[in-house]
């Protein structure tokens, strides 16, 4: 049977979705929420449970590997992202710093999502799911100590859909941003979205029959007969929670929404911003998104290896200074062929001296 | 499953592998930098940055194909996303290789450009993986600065997870043979339920064993590793190699040729 594993194909970005400083922005923001995250959760699990975090990460991966075969929809089976189950069983400071590990070793050893886009997956997978799911949990939940069995149920549920469907709208964001993808903002957010709800309802089944169990089994790691417990139940008060939820949310809400009415695509974007340049007398024969790609592009490529088709190239003033001078009239085509040569020899060369050291080392 | 799975050429012996591990992750990150800051349409000077990845895979003696099925086996997701582009980013361009000359929409050439970008970025990625074990590269990873409790953290996930993975597996098997696919679906999910809670309690409590057998075995809040990392001339020779390299290929080449 075919099984197509949903969540992590689609919520662990690639470099190539990020520009440079964006890459570097989330890289340090999620570096230092994580280091926060840390010192936070060490001084809450004292000494006796230094490896807890790490295999719980291991038990994450695990957790994976337990697939639910979805109803209506055959050959596809959801499972557990884990960071909403992490941070209700063991506390948003200890879920995001588990997360964060997580997404280091699949990236590094699995190489599942760019090294450079490492501070985006925290942020989205690590930081969002874990505060936003946490806090809606305790919000809804109330009292630990005594709460209703359907008040936990139905608080996990909603802690995992708006969890991940939150993380998952931050994708497109960060791709705007970033300017790379020309795939329109509303359409991918709007993707991303549709298919996140899926994947979050699919992971609050699973997170509901996991806090099912052990409400039954272990209630004392749902907090629920407050002495002993001893991980959860050491939670902070309802205000840090309320503030924690209501930052979360209302930064998410900003970020989105700004986005969503300021930026409405990155085509129409980058059009408005240009309209008025001095290019749009040169090419009035092409469609306005045409025009503003256009110019777009000659604005933000130091080195064209094309040639505008129809376009005047003559009358685009901000393009002279970027174009390779070269008195040969097809220097562009020639150029990307001595390219390709010259890197076809030197592959050559240093596979031939690879093969040489190796035979000799033998 | 075993770490075999994944560290099968990282205990190797070659040139690569003898080199520091903190030249190997410095080397890679600032590739994937300059990588990801090629223009979007520059397909053809992202030709040389080919060099690199291939050179360390060849002279660190890992074949080839593995790394390239690696490539292959994570690349849905950015197969989505590329394919959707050419449908959005028609205006033809002009491309000349040669004297052949042929027309392509703005699309298929942001197609292109991610895929390269993706396939040299996981490449590198996996180029160094192969040649590097785990442990090095956590120690690396400390030297350079990050914090003790998460490089701590990133060596119990990687001790345990296939321990772990392997016991989900087998009660995963369990659960298929006792016929789970057949019940209706409050029972799945109830299944489904009942296992991960049981791994999260067993978990919990096999994390209370290693902290007891840390303790047994003199741990006191720093973990001592008999890993030496040396820094020497051929790795200093290696980062100067790499960056003269890099520099070449994101500022002369586009502007010499």
């Amino acid at each position: 049977m075919t099984t197509l594993i949903l969540p992590p194909l689609a919520m662990h970005m690639a470099n190539e979705l990020l520009s440079v400083p964006i890459a570097g922005l989330t890289l340090a923001v999620a570096a230092i929420l994580v280091l926060i995250a840390a010192r936070r959760a060490r001084r809450a699990t004292t000494d006796d449970r230094l490896p807890l975090m790490g295999v719980m990460g291991a038990f994450i991966f695990a957790a994976q590997m337990i697939n639910f075969t979805l109803p209506g929809m055959p050959g596809t089976s959801g499972h557990l992202g884990g960071g909403v189950l992490l941070a209700i069983l063991l506390g948003p400071t200890a879920g995001i710093v588990t997360m964060a590990a997580i997404l280091m070793v699949q990236c590094l050893l699995f190489q599942d999502g760019g090294l450079l886009a490492l501070g985006c997956n925290v942020i989205n997978m690590g930081v969002i799911p874990c505060l936003l799911g946490w806090g809606l949990y305790r919000l809804v939940l109330g009292p630990v100590a005594k709460a209703a069995a359907w008040r936990q149920y139905l608080a996990a549920w909603l802690a995992c859909v708006v969890g991940v469907t939150a993380g998952a709208a931050m994708v497109p964001v960060e791709a705007a941003v970033s300017g790379v993808l020309q795939v329109p903002f509303r359409h991918f957010l709007g993707v991303m979205i549709g298919v996140h709800l899926v994947i979050g309802l699919c992971e609050g089944a699973i997170t509901f029959a996991v806090i099912a169990y052990l409400r039954r089994v272990r209630p004392e790691l749902l907090g629920l007969a407050a002495d002993d417990a001893p991980v959860a139940g050491r939670g902070p008060g309802y205000g840090v929670v309320m503030a924690s939820l209501l930052g979360t949310a209302l930064l998410l809400a900003g970020v989105v929404s700004w986005f969503a009415s300021t930026l409405p695509d990155g085509l129409e974007w980058s059009y408005s911003q240009h309209r008025y340049g001095a290019v749009e007398k040169a090419v009035q024969n092409k469609s306005p998104v045409v025009l503003a790609v256009d110019q777009w592009q000659t604005r933000w490529s130091p080195m064209t290896d094309y040639n505008r088709r129809g376009a005047p190239l003559g009358e685009l003033p901000a393009a002279e200074p970027n174009e390779p001078e070269s008195a040969w009239p097809n220097a562009s085509g020639w150029r990307s062929v001595a390219g390709v040569l010259g890197t076809i020899i030197t592959l050559g060369i240093l596979y031939g001296l690879s093969w040489w050291m190796r035979k000799k080392a033998v | 499953m075993h770490h075999h799975f994944i560290d099968r050429f990282a205990m190797g012996d070659s040139p690569i592998h003898r080199l520091d591990a903190r030249a190997k992750l410095l080397a890679v990150l600032t590739y994937t930098v300059v990588l990801i800051s090629f223009n979007r349409y520059a397909v053809s000077d992202l030709v040389p940055m080919t060099v690199l990845p291939l050179t360390l895979l060849w002279f660190g003696r890992v074949p080839v194909w593995f790394a390239l099925r690696r490539v292959l086996i994570l690349s849905p997701f950015i197969l989505m996303l590329l394919l959707m582009s050419p449908f959005y980013d028609r205006i033809p361009h002009d491309a000349t290789f040669g004297s052949w000359r042929f027309t392509i929409s703005g699309g298929w050439l942001t197609a292109m450009d991610i895929a390269m970008k993706f396939a040299l970025g996981v490449l590198a990625l996996t180029a160094m993986m192969c040649t590097t074990p785990f442990a090095l590269l956590l120690e690396a990873m400390r030297r350079l600065g990050m914090p003790q409790m998460i490089v701590m953290q990133l060596g119990f996930l990687y001790r345990y997870i296939f321990v772990l993975i392997d016991e989900a597996m087998r009660v995963r098997r369990a659960r298929d043979f006792r016929g789970a696919a057949l019940a209706p679906i409050g029972r799945r999910l109830a299944a489904v339920g009942g296992v991960i809670g049981t791994l999260f309690s067993r978990t919990l409590d096999r994390s209370e064993r290693v902290q007891l057998a840390m303790a047994a075995r003199g741990y006191q809040g720093e973990p001592r590793s008999l890993s030496q990392l040396r820094f020497t001339g051929a790795d200093a020779v290696f980062l100067v190699l790499v960056i003269v390299y890099l520099l070449a290929c994101r500022w002369a080449y586009p502007r010499w040729f």
